[in-house]
């Protein structure tokens, strides 16, 4: 026998309790990948989406809380495509529209000369004409859920496009999009003349000084926020606000599932006080008896972190299952992620199982052996 | 020259609840290496809390406890002796009720150098010693009372003590068991030349031991000096 066996019976003398205080660090840690890796996804799928559209830098309405809720006035484009070193710019609307079956979709508004075009995957189908209206590319996942095909039609706020390709991208966000033209967006949504995002392409995109000059030109236009295409949404109050929330709460349930391995321990300690009084009697150390309770502490910890990582992989499928959040975002916590947070609820673990082995090892032999 | 007591209590004294309860009083003592002794008295006199002190379980109020000579001054180094000098046998067995007798015999042996397989030959060894072959993988609700306290006493010596301290050890037995424990606990004693320091209510019992110690108003007396002297030379 060893302390690792001798702590494994110490935890099996109250299976209920053990399994509990291990599912309890479980449910932390799985809470904590599961709110962390959605609060890290909606940089990630916003960014991705970019990326498959080739763009380099992202231009936004300064100061506007909402990510999708700023407009620019298009008129903006001419003068920022003047800009040296600036090779395309597209400007693009964006709505979240109501559709067919009271379900909502996100609406991407494209002018007819934008660089998009030239980027967009077809499944089936074709790209609209340059003049066509009313016409629409509708994503390959919302077409398999909202059961669209190449000449059906799909309603957008009230309206009725018809869909002319099923596009085939890769990120999420664009699978689960509808593309239009911008000005029936613009007309839709009555926001004529506007657009919510400007997309640039660089003539040389691995220049950093270049890079960062046509930024600073652009942003000397006037209430334009300019950020590069990797870290879109990185400095949005909105999202810094949603991944502040979800954070809180992760590391709140994280802390919790450590609360309940002190507790566990706490009472596993006043329980075996005398036993505790019998180690100290046939020359344990207070460090060793110290050692044995930290180590059951680890157990649960380990063993918690283990159940967790399953359930926050579980559980982020499960909310990526959830439609109104799986068209937007696919939430899938990275190994770096899982690692760090079963470590973390390891490591608190122990640290939580520390207090616990304190007061096991301050009582005096005497005392502890003298209770019944 | 001649070799030093294995125990000395120097004036040692021993009071409760802030000095209101008086345990013992200015007690003297040398318990020699090699000698049985029985500590006797009235219930509730102080013949545990004397035990306890001689292992440093307990510390004095006053005075010294000095162990081969050399004042026992911290408790680790008291944790120390109790790890590799001194056995202790309860009353009550104190077995872990998780673990089997084995096991009860293994974790005595943790911090005392030993590797995982020799701990469980030496288990094995012990229980042999002490009639328990068989039971090695009963956990204690599995045996007799008997049985439970040969585990006990066979924790007790387990990393060889030169004294082993029993608190009534056939206080929660039959007749018939305490006898074979008293038995046992005088084999082993002489067979590995441990002193044996024990407690309990049985004048027959007390009598097997070289010494008899009474404690009374917190006093210890010497019952049988001359016999004590005997055997020391």
């Amino acid at each position: 026998m060893n302390h690792l066996q001798l702590a494994f019976r110490n935890l099996k003398r109250r299976p209920a309790r053990s399994i509990l205080t291990a599912l309890g660090v479980a449910l932390a840690v799985g809470s904590f990948i599961t709110l962390y890796g959605l609060s890290r996804s909606v940089q990630e799928n916003v960014q991705q989406s970019f990326e498959e559209r080739g763009t380099d830098l992202t231009v936004r309405r300064r100061g506007v809380a909402e990510p999708f809720g700023g407009t620019m006035p298009q008129s903006v484009i001419p003068e920022i495509a003047k800009i040296p070193g600036v090779s395309a710019v597209s400007g693009q609307l964006l709505s979240f529209a109501a559709t067919d079956n009271d379900d909502h979709v996100i609406a991407f508004g494209w002018a007819a000369d934008s660089f998009y075009w030239a980027t967009v995957p077809l499944l089936e189908g074709r790209l609209p004409e340059p003049d066509e209206r009313k016409v629409a590319l509708v994503g390959k996942d919302i077409a398999r859920t909202l059961d669209k095909h190449v000449g059906d039609n799909i309603a957008l706020l009230g309206d009725k496009f018809r869909v002319v390709g099923i596009t085939d991208y890769a990120s999420i966000i664009n699978r689960n999009a509808v593309i239009v033209g911008l000005a029936d967006l613009q007309e839709i949504t009555f926001r004529t003349g506007a657009v919510t995002f400007i997309s640039v392409k660089l003539a040389h995109p691995g220049s950093a000084d270049e890079t960062d000059r046509v930024a600073k030109d652009i942003e000397a236009l006037g209430q334009l926020s300019v950020t590069k295409s990797e870290g879109v949404l990185s400095n949005d109050s909105l999202i810094g606000l949603l991944s502040a929330v979800s954070t809180s709460m992760a590391w709140v349930a994280l802390l919790m599932g450590v609360l309940m391995v002190l507790n566990t321990l706490l009472m596993a300690v006043l329980e075996r006080t005398r036993e505790i009084g019998i180690l100290s009697a046939i020359g344990w150390s207070k460090q060793r008896i110290m050692g044995a309770l930290v180590i059951e502490g680890f157990i649960l910890s380990a063993l918690g972190s283990a159940a967790g990582i399953a359930i926050g992989i579980a559980g982020s499928h499960l909310l990526s299952a959830i439609p109104a959040i799986g068209r937007y975002i696919a939430v899938r916590p990275t190994p770096g992620l899982i690692a760090v947070t079963a470590l973390a609820a390891i490591v608190l673990g122990i640290l939580g199982s520390f207090y616990p082995a304190f007061v096991a090892t301050r009582q005096s032999p005497a005392a502890a052996l003298e209770r019944a | 020259m001649a070799s030093k007591p294995l125990v000395t209590l120097d004036h040692v004294g021993h009071s409760f609840d802030d000095g209101r309860i008086v345990a013992l009083k200015d007690v003297s003592l040398t318990i020699e290496q090699g000698e049985s002794v029985a500590i006797v008295g009235a219930s509730g006199s102080g013949k545990s809390t004397l035990i306890l002190l001689l292992c440093g379980i307990r510390v004095p109020s006053g005075g010294r406890v000095l162990w081969k000579g050399d004042p026992v001054t911290t408790p680790e180094r008291w944790t120390d002796l109790r790890r590799s000098e001194i056995g202790i046998v309860f009353q009550e067995f104190n077995l872990f009720p998780t673990l089997t007798a084995r096991e009860n015999i293994e974790v005595a042996m943790f911090g005392a150098g030993v590797g995982s397989r020799e701990r469980q030959l030496r288990a094995d060894a012990a229980l042999e010693t002490v009639g328990l072959s068989e039971r090695a993988t009963h956990l204690p609700h599995e045996l007799s009372g008997g049985e439970r306290q040969r585990v006990a006493i066979a924790r007790s010596i387990i990393n060889n003590p030169a004294l082993i301290l029993a608190d009534e050890p056939t206080g929660n037995l039959d007749s018939v068991n305490a006898a074979s424990i008293l038995d046992l606990l005088f084999d082993l004693k002489r067979a590995r030349g441990a002193t044996l320091v024990m407690v309990t209510h049985e004048p027959s019992y007390a009598q097997r031991c070289a010494r008899e110690l009474r404690i009374k108003d917190g006093n210890v007396y010497e019952q049988r000096p001359e016999r004590a002297r005997q055997e020391a030379i």
